[in-house]
């Protein structure tokens, strides 16, 4: 009986990951951290944050004996997708901040060091926005399973 | 929602506590009657328990976002490096859950 209880607040947390500021649930407000966000560095750690969050509850219904097997392999098989796709985003976000303190770093630099400084940050960006976006699918496509569930 | 259900809980258990006194005929079918919104009660608390625990963590991790935005701070390496971390954590326990379920199954 729990279990699909706990799946249903997980779905609820992954529903929310793209979506609106915060849901209220009962009594109970579910907040959204990456809406919070105002800049792709905030983006990406309130993104990495909220994902091992789901994943600590996502450990707790694999632990629940009233949990079927075959909904906990569901459940591995998404996170195995999802969490390389995290590593990815964890990799990106490194690589931006550097390049944002490379490029603060080259303000008194020549004109030259600060256009290659500037031209690598701008990369680093796209490539950060890039791995955000790559991050929600597979989390989009645990919710599905979750919400699969619930009906 | 969790205090109200301890406390529909509780009013549960006094009256379980009058159950001798319902007539012999009835008195299976209102203990059951009971139990089954004892057990509804307690799945209700699961739900609450577990909404409240992830809620809580979520909104933790938005309170700290929002001050980060509204000081305009950047976040720093060892902060990302922190937030991998809590995600290799979580993974690893997941996966050790998952293969200990799965040799339960054997």
């Amino acid at each position: 009986m729990r279990h699909p209880l706990r799946a249903l607040v997980l779905g609820v947390a992954l529903a929310l990951t793209p979506g609106c500021a915060s849901l209220q649930l009962g009594e109970t407000r579910i907040e959204n951290p990456i809406s919070a966000a105002r800049t792709l560095d905030q983006r990406a750690y309130a993104l990495l944050n909220a994902y091992a969050a789901v994943i600590e509850e996502a450990t707790d219904i694999v632990r629940d004996p009233a949990a079927t097997l075959a909904f906990k392999r569901a459940l591995g098989q998404a996170e195995r997708v999802a969490t390389p796709a995290a590593e990815t985003l964890q990799i990106a976000v490194t690589s931006y901040v550097s390049a944002r303190a490379d490029f603060e770093a080259a303000s008194g630099a020549s004109q030259p060091a600060l256009e290659r400084a500037a031209t690598a940050l701008t990369i680093a960006a796209q490539r950060l926005s890039q791995a955000i976006e790559a991050a929600r699918a597979p989390i989009s496509e645990l919710e599905d399973l979750v919400r699969a569930r619930r009906a | 929602m969790l205090n109200l259900i301890v406390q529909l809980q509780m009013l549960l258990a006094a009256l379980s506590v009058f159950l001798p006194l319902v007539p012999e005929e009835n008195r299976v079918r209102a203990a059951e009657i009971i139990d089954a919104v004892a057990k509804a009660l307690a799945a209700s608390g699961a739900i609450g328990a577990n909404l409240d625990d992830l809620a809580a963590k979520l909104a933790a991790i938005r309170a700290e976002v929002e001050a980060m935005a509204a000081a305009g701070r950047a976040v720093s390496a060892e902060e990302l490096e922190n937030a991998m971390t809590r995600v290799r954590s979580a993974s690893a326990a997941f996966r050790a859950a998952l293969e200990t379920a799965e040799a339960g199954a054997r």
